[in-house]
């Protein structure tokens, strides 16, 4: 009953949105039809697969990048209490900057191409992960360390068991965030200034009026992310199967 | 550890950002990093000048209008849905789709739509902090507590009464936690808007510094928003410790896990 | 008690908390503390809350430092202020069961029970069928695959029993393991340890507020004062072994001491 509710509410949306393109104009909003006929053009000519590319592995890189930083700097924090408290404040400051508007400068420093939008990436990846991370290794309960040192564990004991499965679901929250913010940083970057990506053939398509164009590039980019939530939903509950409830840390 | 070495490591840290920064300078030379000393100096010029004030009234616009044009409906729906709770399912996963997507890649399309100017900004805006608020609220909604709300029909309240005296208090907390969370969401969608295209804003004076090669001013302004950026968290941090005075200090719900992109 | 040396003794003992955030002034958690156990010696300590005697575990297990006296294990100084850094459990000499089990939530129930053992690099088929045998004692056996919160109270307390166990420390120190159970659970729990205990005696240092607990478990009793807590006085207890737990309260010398002990705690 409820299926049946929102597959209606999918139709209507699909045929409000054929109509507002009949009623408001083909200049300003291209219906489901044109945009899925110019999908099947791009996927044939190769263009679909070129641009998707180059903003997946942007994503990609990036996120292996700022995503490996991240993850690894707050166990290497752990060795140092007095300097993670010393930083605290200054965590705060960069947490509130939008790394996105970080994109200029770093498009200034490494030119157009692919490298600054990787590097733009990595900032945004970064900061989600090490934020998340963070939180969950300072979340780890000091009476499971300690009867872990009693039996003889040392501190990379208590790193590696401890503070990384504490941590892990933690980790886990902010990868499903920020792997799906990587592919919209890349993109956002190639707004800003590129010469390919699933962003610059959006960009360009409204700067040569083409709407259709337009509509199918953040129709791609909106299918990509959706996929990928969900592929990461999936591969978040098999994983931590051992918590009693599955419950999502953060936004 | 006491306050006071607390405090001092904290300005130890600061030094070592400042020093390190200038050591930016000196290594990759003053083209490429801007010297603390100039962009302070580039600062107070486009404060001197009101330049510095002009973009940042237009970010703030653009922010703030984006907040509410965006933030009314997304607080208003979860209450409108409180009753009818198949429509809310049926609505769920275009709901969740809808705050996955991101909202940035629409930026040309609002461009297309509303030109170059605030409006354009402010439909960015709104469009990402509708969902932020949506979903904040619907946990607060959610998270009614269900006896208060039954004794509150017990004692012969109406579902109005319940919602504008039970629930709608219940769901404060939440509600603020969703608009801290978005004004610094708003602030940077706004900038970024600003960088893909405009005329005006902090976001186009870094963009347009920065192909111009004028790192001082990209550094100048990159500064400016952070500032800008520092001061509104304070602000909304200090309005909900004056509002929220009734509730008991550990009890928050969640907040400051999500990083602003 | 026997002519021997005893196993482990504690001299002078004292931990000075300071003052922090939250505490407004430093104050001694324990002061001049001083008692000896014999090996396989099941000593029961008994004090009103807040006395300090998880506080004395911490020091003996090493996982705090002492402010002043010493703990002497086989003869040997293990701690004063001046005896260098913390080696907790002090290589796998001490077990520690604590009122919390201390699970690791992610590992399975057998991880969680070997988990010593691969921690010091002694997983072998030996140890494995020890752990098993010890699984079959507390009647786990079976449950080896769940998760910890797929388990009832009684049975994580008793993994964690067995967790200590299986890496046959000469000395176990129990911090009012039971408290977080129920009556009956307790119970059971309680006649499950000594049942442990006479497999392979062991030495004992269990920590209690529950005076019943103290003479049931027992071969001898310490009551200790309120903070800065010392001993204030000893008692053996003479009831026979095997002991009924579930019926204690009948046997004969029981309801007097129980009562003597009372009125010291008042």
């Amino acid at each position: 009953m409820i299926v049946g509710g929102r597959v209606l509410v999918g139709v209507a949306g699909l045929v409000l949105w054929q109509l507002a393109q009949w009623v408001l104009g083909a200049e300003w909003i291209s219906g489901p039809v044109d945009v899925l006929q110019r999908m099947a053009e791009i996927t044939v000519n190769g263009q679909l697969v070129r641009h998707t590319a180059a903003t997946l592995m942007e994503a990609a890189f990036g996120f292996v990048l700022g995503g490996g930083a991240g993850i690894l700097l707050p166990f290497a924090l752990r060795l140092s209490p007095r300097l993670t408290a010393a930083l605290d404040p200054f965590f705060a400051a960069a947490l509130g900057v939008p790394k996105l508007a970080l994109a200029p400068l770093l498009i200034l420093w490494f030119g157009i191409g692919i490298f600054s939008k990787v590097v733009f990436v990595a900032a945004v990846v970064f900061f989600f992960l090490f934020f998340n991370t963070l939180a969950g290794v300072r979340s780890m309960e000091p009476r499971l360390a300690a009867a872990v040192r009693v039996f003889g564990g040392r501190e990379w004991t208590v790193t590696r068991e401890i503070a990384w499965h504490t941590a892990l679901p933690y980790v886990f929250a902010g990868l499903k965030v920020a792997l799906p913010r990587a592919i919209s940083a890349a993109v956002v970057g190639e707004f800003i200034a590129s010469d390919r990506g699933l962003g610059y053939y959006i960009n360009n398509a409204r700067a040569m009026a083409d709407t259709v164009g337009l509509f199918t590039g953040v129709a791609v980019v909106t299918l990509l992310v959706l996929a990928i939530d969900a592929a990461l939903e999936r591969l978040q509950a098999r994983s931590l199967a051992w918590r009693p409830l599955a419950r999502e840390i953060g936004v | 550890m006491s306050p006071g070495r607390a405090v001092r490591d904290r300005i130890t840290v600061a030094i070592a950002v400042l020093a390190a920064w200038q050591l930016g300078t000196l290594v990759f030379g003053a083209h490429w990093v801007s010297p603390p000393l100039a962009t302070g100096q580039r600062l107070l010029q486009l404060l001197a000048n009101g330049e510095l004030r002009r973009h940042t009234e237009f970010t703030l616009a653009a922010a703030v209008g984006g907040f509410l044009v965006g933030g009314v409906p997304g607080a208003l729906i979860p209450f409108a849905l409180r009753r009818a709770s198949r429509l809310a399912a049926i609505l769920d996963p275009y709901f969740v789709a809808g705050y996955g997507m991101p909202k940035l890649a629409l930026a040309p399309l609002f461009i297309l739509w509303f030109g170059i100017g605030l409006a354009s900004k402010v439909a960015l805006v709104g469009s990402i902090v509708f969902f932020l608020i949506l979903f904040a609220t619907a946990a607060g909604v959610r998270g009614a507590d269900r006896r208060l709300v039954a004794m509150a029909r017990v004692a012969g309240a109406s579902e109005q009464m319940v919602a504008r005296h039970v629930v709608w208090p219940g769901a404060v907390p939440y509600i603020f936690a969703g608009l801290k969370i978005s004004l610094s969401y708003a602030i940077g969608a706004a900038v970024v808007g600003e960088m893909i295209s405009s005329n005006r804003g902090l976001g186009y004076l870094i963009q347009a510094a920065s192909q111009d090669f004028d790192t001082t001013t990209v550094f100048a302004g990159l500064v400016a928003l952070t500032v800008l950026i520092v001061v509104v968290n304070e602000l909304v941090q200090t309005a909900e410790r004056w509002l929220l005075r009734w509730r008991p200090v550990d009890a928050q719900p969640e907040g400051r896990l999500v990083t602003v992109a | 008690m026997s002519g021997a040396a005893p196993l482990l003794e504690v001299r002078g003992l004292g931990k000075r908390f300071e003052a922090r955030a939250g505490r407004a002034e430093a104050f001694w958690a324990i002061r001049d503390l001083s008692f000896s156990v014999a090996d396989r010696e099941f000593l029961t300590i008994v004090g009103p809350s807040g006395s300090g005697k998880s506080t004395l575990l911490n020091l003996i297990a090493q996982i705090d430092s002492t402010t002043e006296g010493e703990v002497r294990f086989r003869d040997q100084l293990i701690a004063s202020p001046t005896a260098g850094t913390l080696r907790p459990g002090w290589d796998r000499q001490f077990g520690y069961v604590t009122q919390d089990d201390t699970l690791l939530p992610w590992r399975t129930l057998l991880e969680n029970v070997l988990f010593p053992l691969r921690v010091q690099n002694r997983l072998s088929t030996d140890m494995r069928e020890r752990a098993a045998g010890l699984l079959h004692a507390v009647g786990l056996e079976g449950f080896e695959r769940h998760y910890p919160h797929e388990l009832s109270g009684g049975m994580r307390k008793r993994a964690a029993l067995i967790r200590t166990l299986v890496y046959d420390p000469p000395v176990i120190l129990m911090d009012e393991p039971f408290g977080a159970l129920d009556a009956q659970t307790r119970t059971q729990l309680q006649e499950d340890l000594l049942r442990l205990w006479n497999l392979g005696r062991k030495t004992i240092v269990f920590v209690t507020h529950d005076i019943a607990e103290a003479i049931a478990l027992g071969d001898r009793t310490l009551v200790f004062t309120r903070a800065p807590a010392h001993v204030h006085s000893e008692h053996a207890i003479p009831l026979a072994r095997p002991r009924d737990v579930a019926s204690i309260y009948t046997v004969d010398g029981f309801a007097d001491l129980h009562a003597a002990i009372r009125k010291e705690l008042a």
